[in-house]
This record gives C-alpha cells, sequence and structure tokens, in this order.
C-alpha cells in the first residue's frame, strides 16, 4: 500500500487545514444535493464546534471532511490533498495517517480488548504508530491513562465496558498518534450531564496538548462555548431544505 | 492488511458458534459428496473387475449381454448349452491355454450353484487379476470320492453361518433370491430337490466382492450325480438312485453353460473369437468379457449419475446455506466495518475480510469434510464389504476426487464473495453512519 508517499507540510498556527470550495454532495439516488458549502477553512490546531438540527447533514459532512465520502462537485482538501484526488486505497491510507474520528456511540470493536481497540489506528498507519514517540502501546496506554481508564480494564473485551467508558476509548482512540484532525460526531449525546462535561473537557484537553485540530459536531448549543470557533451548518449549507 | 486479517480472526472466533455450524454443513457435504464419489467408482471398478485374467467367455449364441449375466453374474438362465465336444474343439485352438466349463441351473437358499473343474480355482481371477484365495479349507478334490464336496462362497457362508465340514443339500432351478432369516436350514433342507445326495463344505473362499462371493461351488460331476434321476427338469417318477450308486455312472456331462477361455497371448483374441462364431456343428458365441461388461454397465449408468446428481445438490444447498449465514450476520457487522473503515480500512479491505472469512470457512468445512469421508470409508469398509460386497478403496484420493473437493472449495469461495460485495456497496453507501 503507498502509504506515507504522500508529502505534507508541516503544520503552523496560521496554516490552513481543512478547506471547503464550492461543495456539492449527493446522496446516492437522491434528486437533490443535502450538502451544497461555498467555502469553509479550518485553521490547525483549532477547536471548531459545528452547530445543526438532527439530520441537516452533519454527519454527511463529517463523511466529507473524513474522505469516506467524495463530493460530486467542488473540493474538500485536508493538509491540501483534494479527497477527490486520491484513489481508492491511497484515500483509505492519507485517513488512517491523518484523521482521528468518533462517533456517536458504538465505536469500538467488541470483541477486542480495550488496549486493541485503541492500538487499531497504529495497526492501520505506520504514520500514526511513528508518532507515538515512546512506542503504540506505551502511547494507548499513556492516552487511557489520561482519560482515565483504570488499567485493570485496559485488557478487557470492549464491550464490558459502560457507555461512558466505552466514548473514553473512542477518544484515546482517535488521538493515538497525534493525527492532524479529530472529528467528533455528537460524542456525548449518549452521555448524562455529569459524564458529558467530563467527557469534553477530556476531549478539548488531549486534542489541544496533540495539536490535532478538533471539528466537533453538535445538535446540543450548550457545549458551544468551550470552543474556538462556533459554525453553523444550517447557515452555511445553500442546498435547499429537505425533509 | 496483516493487522486486518489479526482483527478478521477475532471477528470470526467472536462469531464462531454461527461460523461453526457453517463448516459443518459445508463439512458434511464434503463428506456426502466424496463418499458417494468413491463408493460410485468402486461400485463400478467392483463391477468392472468381477472378472479378469478371462480373455473370452463361450456359450450358446445368445446376446454378449445375456451370456455375461449368467456366465459372470450367474443371474437369469441360458436358453441353451454348449456340448462338450464343441469346449473340446475350442480348446484344441492353437491360442488357446485353458479352458474353465460351467454349468448353472441349480441353487441352493436362492444362491446359485456353479458346477465347474477345479482348474476353475486355479484359473479364474477378478479384481486386477487376483486369483481365488481359501479362506478355510480346500477346493473340492474333483475326484470320484469327493464327489458330494462344495466350496461356498464368503457371503453364502457368511449370510447361512455354514462352516467347513457342515452338510448341505441343494435346488433344481434358480430361487427367486437369496432368503434370509433363517436360522433353522435342516429344516429347510427338507425341501431341496436334491436332499437325497447331500454336500459336505470342504472350503470357503475369500471375500472377493464380485459374484464369486454369491456362488456354491460343486464339482461337473456332482451336477450330473444329482440328476441321475431327472429327466427334463422332474424327478423321474419311481427311479431313485441313491448317491453312493451315483459313482457307479457315467457322469461326465454331454453339456455345459459357458466356457471360460484364456489365451496364449491376447492377441489372438479376435481370431479366437472369430473361429468360435463360424464354429459349424453348433451355433456359439465368444464374448469379450471387458467389452461386454462396459455395455452391461451402460445399463446401469443412469444410477449412478443420479447418485452423483444428488451428491451436487447437497452441496449447492449447504453453500448457499454459508450465504444466507453470512448475509444475515452482515446487518450486524454494519457497524463493525464502519469502525474499520474510520481507522483506515478501505471498502475494498472490507471485501476482502468477508471473503477471506468465506474462503477460510469453507476450506476448513471442505478439510473437515474430506476427513470425515476417508474415516468413513476405513471404519464403515469392512461393514459395506459385508452387507453389499463392494470393496471401498481407503487409497489416497482419485483424480475425480481432487475435482470435486476442488470445486466445493472454488463454489465456496465464489460464494462468499456474494456477501463480501454486498458489504462492499454496503460501506459505500453507508459512509460511517449506517442506516440500520
Amino acid at each position: 500500500m503507498p502509504r506515507g508517499t504522500i508529502r505534507v507540510a508541516p503544520a503552523s498556527p496560521f496554516f490552513v487545514l481543512l478547506e471547503i470550495r464550492d461543495l456539492h454532495y449527493a446522496w446516492p439516488g437522491a434528486a437533490g444535493d443535502c450538502l451544497a458549502i461555498e467555502r469553509l477553512d479550518i485553521a490547525a490546531g483549532r477547536a471548531v464546534f459545528v452547530h445543526g438540527p438532527s439530520g441537516c447533514g452533519k454527519s454527511t459532512l463529517l463523511g466529507l471532511m473524513a474522505g469516506v465520502l467524495v463530493a460530486r462537485r467542488g473540493r474538500v482538501s485536508l493538509l491540501g490533498h483534494d479527497w477527490a484526488e486520491l484513489r481508492g486505497g491511497a484515500r483509505d491510507a492519507f485517513r488512517a495517517d491523518h484523521v482521528g474520528y468518533i462517533f456517536q456511540q458504538f465505536n469500538l470493536l467488541p470483541y477486542v480488548s480495550v488496549l486493541d481497540n485503541v492500538l487499531l489506528p497504529c495497526r492501520f498507519s505506520a504514520a500514526r504508530a511513528r508518532r507515538c514517540s515512546e512506542g503504540p502501546v506505551a502511547a494507548a496506554q499513556a492516552l487511557l491513562a489520561r482519560v482515565a481508564l483504570p488499567p485493570a480494564l485496559w485488557p478487557r473485551r470492549a464491550d464490558a465496558l459502560s457507555v461512558g467508558q466505552q466514548q473514553r476509548v473512542a477518544a484515546a482512540r482517535a488521538l493515538i498518534g497525534r493525527p492532524e484532525l479529530v472529528i467528533a460526531d455528537e460524542p456525548t449525546s449518549a452521555l448524562d450531564a455529569a459524564l458529558r462535561d467530563d467527557f469534553m473537557a477530556l476531549l478539548l484537553g488531549e486534542a489541544q496538548a496533540g495539536g490535532s485540530t478538533l471539528v466537533f459536531v453538535s445538535h446540543d448549543d450548550r457545549l458551544a462555548a468551550r470552543f474556538d470557533e462556533r459554525l453553523s451548518l444550517p447557515a452555511l449549507n445553500r442546498a435547499p431544505t429537505t425533509p | 492488511m496483516k493487522a486486518l486479517l489479526a482483527i478478521a480472526a477475532r471477528s470470526a472466533w467472536n462469531r464462531r458458534g454461527t461460523l461453526a455450524l457453517v463448516m459443518l454443513s459445508i463439512a458434511l457435504a464434503t463428506a456426502l459428496l466424496l463418499s458417494l464419489e468413491r463408493l460410485r467408482s468402486d461400485i463400478r471398478s467392483s463391477f468392472a473387475q468381477s472378472v479378469s485374467g478371462t480373455d473370452l467367455i463361450v456359450g450358446a449364441r445368445t446376446g454378449p449381454v445375456q451370456l455375461m449375466l449368467y456366465a459372470v453374474f450367474h443371474v437369469g438362465g441360458a436358453t441353451h448349452g454348449i456340448r462338450m465336444d464343441s469346449v473340446r474343439a475350442v480348446a484344441a485352438h492353437p491360442a488357446v491355454a485353458w479352458t474353465v466349463p460351467i454349468a448353472l441351473g441349480d441353487s441352493h437358499r436362492g444362491y446359485p450353484v456353479l458346477g465347474t473343474t477345479t482348474d476353475y480355482f486355479a484359473r479364474f481371477a477378478y479384481g486386477d487379476r487376483q486369483p481365488l484365495a481359501l479362506a478355510q479349507g480346500r477346493a473340492f478334490a474333483g475326484t470320484l470320492d469327493g464327489l458330494y464336496e462344495t466350496v461356498l462362497g464368503a457371503e453364502v457362508a457368511d449370510r447361512l453361518g455354514y462352516r467347513v465340514g457342515q452338510q448341505l443339500s441343494l435346488s433344481h432351478g434358480l430361487a427367486a433370491g437369496p432368503d434370509e432369516g433363517h436360522a433353522d436350514h435342516a429344516d429347510h433342507d427338507d425341501h431341496a430337490d436334491h436332499a437325497d445326495k447331500p454336500f459336505t463344505v470342504v472350503g470357503v473362499l475369500a471375500r472377493t466382492g464380485t459374484p464369486v462371493d454369491r456362488t456354491v461351488h460343486v464339482s461337473l460331476q456332482a451336477i450330473e450325480a444329482i440328476h441321475l434321476d431327472w429327466a427334463g427338469g422332474a424327478p423321474l417318477p419311481g427311479v431313485r438312485i441313491a448317491p453312493e450308486h451315483a459313482r457307479k455312472f457315467e457322469l461326465e456331462p454331454d453339456q455345459v453353460t459357458a466356457v471360460l477361455v484364456g489365451l496364449r497371448n491376447r492377441v489372438a483374441v479376435f481370431n479366437v473369437q472369430r473361429f468360435v462364431a463360424e464354429y459349424e456343428a453348433e451355433p456359439l458365441l465368444a464374448v469379450l468379457p471387458g467389452v461386454a461388461l462396459d455395455e452391461l454397465w451402460a445399463v446401469v449408468g443412469p444410477g449412478e449419475r443420479a447418485l452423483l446428481a444428488v451428491s451436487g445438490l447437497v452441496a449447492l444447498v449447504s453453500l448457499s446455506s454459508l450465504v444466507a449465514v453470512v448475509l444475515a450476520g452482515l446487518n450486524e457487522r454494519r457497524r463493525e466495518l464502519a469502525v474499520l473503515r474510520a481507522v483506515g480500512a478501505g471498502p475494498r479491505h472490507v471485501l476482502a475480510l468477508l471473503a477471506a472469512e468465506g474462503a477460510l470457512v469453507t476450506l476448513l468445512g471442505a478439510l473437515t469434510g474430506a476427513a470425515a469421508a476417508a474415516v468413513a470409508v476405513v471404519a464403515a469398509g469392512p461393514w459395506v464389504q459385508q452387507r453389499f460386497g463392494i470393496t471401498l478403496q481407503s487409497t489416497t484420493p482419485s483424480v475425480e476426487q481432487w475435482a470435486l473437493f476442488g470445486v466445493v472449495l472454488l463454489a465456496g469461495m465464489l460464494a462468499s464473495l456474494v456477501p463480501g460485495w454486498r458489504a462492499y456497496r454496503l460501506s459505500l453507501a453507508d459512509g460511517l453512519t449506517p442506516r440500520i
């Protein structure tokens, strides 16, 4: 696999990490676009809150940012590379190297241990493994300790954990190997208020410590205050509203 | 890719119950397919090897298949015999090495009685030129003293529980088939037509898997002796010739049913065949056993193909169960596949993951099935031999078996591409948020 073949300029504070221009996206089979964004820049090292009600295309936007979905028209580029210009395998390798992803829930492979779940990105990306200066396993353990998961749980199967614990493991997995971009898709919606605040503090702190840019999507406005930047997806989206 | 394989293994282990069931069903199908194929080829070969080393079979002019049926399989009756002077004329042909005359027409509790000479035990061969061997006792003497001696085929002795030294009586004509389940042969023998001249078992042949196993062997002279007081297929009223007195009569037969002929050199086989066909004193027919056996097999062939078709259907059903199980499990795995995609696995990895799993399950299933078939052949071999007289060979797999194994494997791998392809489509359509 042609990993590490794509050269990336080092991130500087004023470097535009993610650039969206004239984006149009429609789900296969859909008549009209569900997303149309003229322009969006996300600077490196920022924590960005994207707000929008359910069904406004938040997950679709994140899929486009992560290169899992590819725009029909326009460009979405990460670190200066247009996802659409990368071919199949190269796109997956690029995502493995530079993007960490946290889902709303069910982030983990249930049949794999907690530690192995955190190590997953390092298995798919040599670059992420290399960026763990103390080695992937030590890095994973350090991250698990920082997200306050007791070592007794590390060798357990991931499905033995509570939802709150699982989300913290998911955060550790997204952060391992310091990817340039960490995407979080409503990661707190399954957590209660106390757990949610803990989780937010953890995620923001660790993303900043690792130098990762965080794009956080939620319908919950109350979280917005913690972020450097706040965006409203309905305001950005020029596509005619679909039911 | 290595990372993915490790994950695939863990994932498969997590669903081991279901996968084991699929594997089992593939194993059963493979085992069935392979053992049916083994059975089929062994039935065919034990059929084709019912007689070997005999170059020609000569009898009264009739159809070649009919001549084979009664001369080798002892089924049905000959409408005409062949005169002994014709037999001597054939034996006198310079290319002929030996002749063994055989006389049929009587039976013992449904098993055919074959009258022949002591040469039969030396000349008759089956399989790959294997001679007959005695499991117990000796061949009949062929002398006047040993007139009422008989040598039994292995199945006759087994089924009826005869051992060397026991006595039995023959019946006139061929009964419908071997009767079974009577422990009281003494009582039964009272009804035998030739009960006045009982025979002593002097030998039992080793099992051959050929019609020899179902045959009672006596001398030609004995056949004459038991029919001395008979005429036209019925006892002569008022005439009784005691067994000892029979020895004083001329016991050389005038005619026999057929003659097995061995040649000095096989090249002469068509010369001798023509000589027999053009023999003027009597209309005769000479058949090459191999050719006639092939003709006979062509009649039985469709049954053989039906066996293969049934096992093919079984294999098809279990492969579709593989596809069904993996497809049914796919919905539950969409979340798992999305997680893998988020950490850098591509849709092609997903396809590879599912196809590899299916291929591995098929391979394990097929191997288990092949092993089970081999074990079954070894374990059930003696029973099948005893019950059906078919010798199952536990040798290395035949070309056909390898081919079948390959077909199962290939079909399994192709079948596992179906769910793999679906997973590929789903992971493209789902993005990272499966719509379950």
